[in-house]
């Protein structure tokens, strides 16, 4: 074989080693690329993330409130004061209000105790249970002039009222926050659906939201089953119902 | 349509079945479109030029010669039809054996879109053979078993009765032939695993080809990883071949998906998008390494050197960069547009081997005459009519309600 051959012939392995060393080096990088979803992907796709982790089957469930198992909600503020409402399950469930009873400034709340009131154009009074214990220090008038802002802002404008809690980490660490909370509220979800269709089990509904007033579509036994296994009340009716 | 036939008196099988409920009347006031006033045009022309052919031979009909015998029918119909095919053995074995079931809603598509290429394949073949009775000789008659012409003319017999199998289910269920359909569907694995082996096999096979005229294929594109790069560009031309088929097809034939569907291919497209790039990115790097092994880099400064880079730059790497880009931006249309080049790029490949770099140093060159190119464009038109009529009428795209699920 002449030099050049060999000279040649070393040529072209090296550049095959070349270029399969550039292979594997550059394949790395280059899977990575496609299986990494681009910053410009992510963050056009924050906001809907952000937008579906707040919903826990059916309902909104806001990152910043903490839940009661009776549906009410409490957002921790400054220093001892908690703004308390109730959340986006309740309002769907009940629907329509026709009043809200809240308590009046300067009255006591006991965590777990009847904390308000909601009155249904049927008439049909529920309590619902207050998430903290404190003094309350203002209510919304807002939503006592009208109460279907609950409906349409549960979380924001349709707050009920305020509370100085005496005790606000010890409330705080008896109520759902997070996973925990979502995980609730599905089974909730889940509860429901069943309720609808109890002879098929649960089933898939065909996409869309539940519809406002998930209570008014069943009879009256099982709005009182509803009220006493959701709110964990009774159902009271108003005067002129009972005979 | 559907509903037509299912809520209407009884039918006729006939006109239930083939004419879609339609009466004779209906239906040929149905076929009244512009795409069939195009596509009628094509087969008046081009079916006589098909027997003009066969009359009267090639030397009438094309320019092809004893140092050009290949031209635009084995260049285009045999070899870029059996790789823009290949996505029938892609989708089968990523569905059937890798187990990615998100891929079920295509995967009957796909091998529809194999089978009736693989078929038409043959039809280039025989109008390029001219002795179509001579067709099972490799089967029955004449072996050759040292040529690669013999382990092709199995393979593709064998892979189209593999295609037939996977896609009888679905012609079953049309005729409504339960039992028959249920054993089909058993057949479903082993002719995967079979077709997988075989497009191994004649994939790689029709490259193998040119490994004989070392000399008349350009030593750009020469090399004697052919035959590898045969394979791996055909897992790339099915990957893209059914990206483009089922954007064609869902926009055509909306109302015979099911409005989930919709929502589906956009995820569907990106993964297959995801794993052409993969494969383009591994294809560049070995025709990387075949150009090393042969050391022609100096070529690469003449006409066909630019040529050979405009194919490998322009018709690999850029593909592989826009399906990568749009892969990880999560933009569906953009993996669409990738493969649309990913397709011309095979098919300038596969023209490039058989036609253009294929003798490209004789004074002889061959240049389609027109009679080959309607004859192709014939074939092409077969081809898509055929594939309406299966889809307007079988459960391709959308699954038989009788059956559901059952996979």
């Amino acid at each position: 074989m002449m030099p050049n051959d060999i000279f040649a012939m070393y040529a072209a392995k090296v550049a095959d080693y070349l270029v399969a060393v550039a292979f594997l080096l550059l394949f790395i990088p280059f899977w990575r690329f496609v299986n990494v979803p681009s910053a410009a992907g992510e963050i056009a796709l924050a906001p809907v993330r952000r937008l579906l982790d707040q919903f826990a089957g059916w309902f909104v469930l806001p990152e910043h409130a903490y839940f009661h198992p009776g549906h009410g909600w409490a957002r921790f503020d400054d220093g001892q004061f908690v703004t308390v409402g109730m959340d986006d399950f309740a309002q769907k469930l009940v629907g329509d209000l026709s009043a809200v009873s809240l308590p009046a400034p300067g009255s006591r709340v006991e965590q777990g105790e009847r904390g308000w009131s909601l009155t249904t154009p049927e008439a049909k009074s529920i309590d619902m249970l207050s998430p903290v214990e404190g003094t309350v220090v203002a209510v919304n008038e807002r939503v006592v002039a009208s109460p279907e802002v609950v409906r349409s802002d549960p979380y924001g404008d349709g707050w009920l009222f305020k509370v100085r809690a005496t005790r606000p980490r010890a409330n705080q660490n008896q109520l759902l926050s997070g996973t925990l909370a979502k995980r609730w509220m599905e089974e909730a979800t889940d509860a429901i659906q069943r309720m609808i269709s109890p002879e098929l089990g649960r089933v898939l509904q065909d996409g869309g939201m539940p519809v406002h007033g998930i209570a008014r579509s069943l009879d009256a036994e099982k709005w009182d089953e509803l009220c006493r296994r959701f709110f964990l009340t009774e159902v009271r009716h108003a005067r002129g119902e009972t005979f | 349509m559907q509903l037509m036939a299912e809520t209407a008196a009884p039918r006729f099988w006939i006109q239930d079945k083939l004419l879609m409920g339609f009466t004779p009347g209906e239906y040929l006031r149905s076929l009244l479109t512009p795409f069939n006033a195009v596509a009628g045009v094509i087969l008046l022309v081009g079916l006589p030029v098909i027997a003009y052919r066969y009359l009267y031979g090639l030397g009438a009909a094309t320019n092809l010669s004893q140092t050009n015998p290949w031209g635009l029918w084995i260049g285009f119909d045999v070899l870029c039809g059996v790789a823009l095919a290949a996505g029938g053995y892609t989708l089968a074995s990523t569905v059937y054996l890798f187990g990615l079931k998100q891929y079920y809603p295509v995967v009957r598509a796909a091998v529809l879109t194999g089978f009736l290429g693989y078929f038409f394949v043959v039809v280039g073949l025989l109008v390029d053979l001219g002795r179509p009775w001579r067709l099972p000789y490799p089967v029955i008659y004449s072996y050759g078993f040292t040529s690669v012409m013999f382990l092709v003319a199995w393979c593709v017999l064998l892979y189209f009765t593999v295609l037939f199998l996977e896609f009888s289910p679905a012609v079953f269920e049309w005729l409504g032939w339960k039992n028959v359909r249920r054993r089909a569907v058993k057949l479903t694995i082993g002719a995967t695993v079979l077709g997988v082996v075989l497009s191994t096999s004649h994939q790689s096979a029709l490259g193998a080809l040119f490994l004989i005229a070392p000399r008349k294929l350009h030593p750009l594109w020469y090399s004697p990883l052919i035959p590898v790069y045969f394979f791996i560009s055909s897992i790339a031309a099915g990957l893209t071949m059914v990206i483009v088929e089922s954007m064609l097809s869902h926009k055509i034939f909306h109302d015979e998906t099911h409005p989930q569907r919709a929502v589906d291919l956009d995820g569907i497209t990106l993964g297959l998008g995801k794993a052409a790039s993969v494969v383009l990115f591994t294809y560049f790097f070995l025709k990387l390494l075949g150009l090393a092994e042969e050391g022609h880099w100096d070529l690469l400064n003449t006409a066909m050197g630019s040529w050979y880079l405009v194919e490998l730059i322009g018709f690999v790497l850029a593909p592989c960069f826009v399906l990568a880009f749009a892969v990880r931006a999560q933009n569906a249309n953009w993996v669409r547009a990738g493969a649309v080049l990913t397709v011309i790029g095979i098919i300038v490949n596969r023209l490039n081997v058989a036609v253009v770099a294929f003798n490209w140093n004789v004074p002889d060159r061959y240049f389609p005459s027109a009679m080959e190119v309607i004859t192709t464009v014939t074939i092409v038109t077969l081809g898509i009519l055929t594939f309406r009529w299966i889809v307007n009428r079988m459960p391709i795209l959308h699954e038989d309600p009788q059956y559901g699920t059952e996979h």
